[in-house]
């Protein structure tokens, strides 16, 4: 009886804070939130400039 | 030297991006002035017959204007820098002394404060609104003369008339000094500017900005270059009557040939009221990119420039405020193709904006075209504009 009181506990601890967390990733008043996407849209920006940006525009189309 | 294109361009005639903030005062925004990332000194190399001689050129960072996004709030954006060359390392001595003049290689100038986020945020597209005219006119080696005409909806229209000088004192390939820089709309509104080498070390500026009759903004600046680092103090608004005003003071620091630290303090008084802001910066320069942040008690501002190749740039910038609570990213690129005379900007932000210039140089015709849109799709608006400048 206390095991199977103690696993719903947890389970709900465990839902509660996936709630909480849902809830902090979909606020966008929150500073916090707002930080955390923007540093991660930053290091994305960091990324795609020195991965994806080595084509040459004045380079000769290939035949086809 | 500076290419025309670059500083011809439609929103480049004029000067003066001064301390606004904790002056208190707001100053109307011209979204084409208020908004430049760059302040220009117009080349005077119009043609063979009128000479070589060339305006220093510097670029300014954006003003930090109240609840603008631009730079970070809290912190004062003082007017244009000064570029100079970068003093260069001793070359080295052959033989064995090789081995030893690399390791005491002394460590370069890193250049001025300001400077810092400049290559990433000159990647970015202005915002463009009406229409404008340009006319730029050379009238000799020493003199140039601009006359704008502005239409807009966001801002007021009318004229301005703009001058600059350079003087005889050359001191590198590609400035002269003094330099004066003004300019007056037809409400009698004047930016004004005065640039001179004190020493070979020394710089000092004057600006002024006027709201009409009205005394706006004035302030000095003081920059000393050294070997390895860079100081300057900035003095805003200083009014003894009043007992307020503004210092500025900054320091550059270079550790290695790519890492370059700093930091800043802004004291500003007013009857009852004084405060300070310091923030620190770092700069790693590497190959082909520039990552700086600076980090502040009111927020923190960082950048990462990178040059793909000789046609593609690309800017990516974090700013956050803690006054503001507010933070925002953007990314941004800049093709470059001078076989097509084209040069196109673009952006796109977290605040769900994007935007875009296109420059189109029209040989042989002296004529450069400028367009520009913006859009605030979270806003719903959207903002164009055009432009052409002659000469």
């Amino acid at each position: 009886m206390s095991g199977s009181e103690g696993k719903k506990g947890s389970s709900s601890g465990v839902m509660e804070w996936i709630g909480s967390a849902c809830r902090f990733a979909t606020d966008r008043n929150d500073f916090r939130r707002n930080l955390l996407v923007n540093l991660g849209l930053f290091a994305a920006g960091v990324w795609v400039a020195r991965n994806l940006s080595d084509f040459d525009l004045m380079s000769p189309q290939p035949v086809t | 030297m500076m290419e025309l294109q670059e500083i011809g361009g439609p929103f480049s005639t004029t000067v003066t991006d001064v301390v606004v903030n904790f002056a208190g005062v707001q100053l109307p925004l011209d979204p084409y002035r208020q908004h430049s990332r760059k302040t220009f000194f117009l080349s005077l190399l119009q043609s063979q017959s009128m000479g070589s001689v060339l305006a220093a050129a510097s670029s300014s960072p954006a003003p930090a204007a109240a609840g603008g996004s631009q730079g970070v709030p809290g912190l004062v954006s003082v007017p244009p820098g000064f570029t100079m060359p970068s003093v260069s390392s001793v070359p080295a001595t052959s033989g064995s002394d090789q081995q030893t003049a690399d390791a005491e290689s002394p460590l370069p100038n890193p250049g001025t404060y300001e400077e810092c986020h400049r290559k990433c945020k000159d990647v970015f597209p202005l915002q463009m609104d009406g229409v404008r005219l340009v006319v730029n006119k050379g009238l000799s080696n020493h003199f140039q003369v601009s006359h704008t005409v502005t239409l807009s909806t966001l801002s007021d229209s009318g004229y301005r008339f703009g001058s600059t000088y350079v003087g005889s004192k050359q001191t590198g390939p590609a400035e002269s000094f003094p330099v004066l820089v003004g300019d007056m709309d037809n409400t009698g509104s004047l930016n004004a500017q005065i640039i001179h080498q004190l020493t070979t070390a020394v710089r000092s500026k004057i600006a002024i900005q006027t709201q009409q009759h009205k005394f706006v903004n004035w302030q000095c600046d003081l920059e000393y270059r050294g070997e390895n680092f860079t100081s300057a103090v900035t003095l805003g608004n200083p009014d003894i009557l009043v007992g307020s005003g503004i210092i500025v003071a900054h320091y550059l620091q270079s550790i290695t040939p790519g890492l370059a630290m700093g930091g800043e303090l802004v004291y500003h008084r007013r009857p009852g009221e004084e405060g300070a802001v310091t923030s620190l910066l770092g700069r790693y320069t590497g190959e082909n990119y520039v990552a700086t942040l600076t980090l502040g008690g009111a927020g923190a501002h960082a950048t990462y420039y990178h040059k793909a190749n000789d046609q593609l740039q690309i800017g990516v910038e974090f700013e956050a405020s803690t006054r503001m609570q507010d933070t925002t990213t953007s990314f941004g690129y800049q093709l470059d193709l001078p076989k097509a005379n084209l040069l196109f900007k673009g952006t796109v932000d977290s605040n769900w904006v994007v935007g875009a210039t296109i420059e189109k140089k029209l040989l042989p015709l002296p004529l450069t075209l400028a367009l520009g849109a913006f859009l605030n799709h979270r806003k719903n608006k959207f903002q164009c504009g055009f432009g052409v400048t002659i000469g």
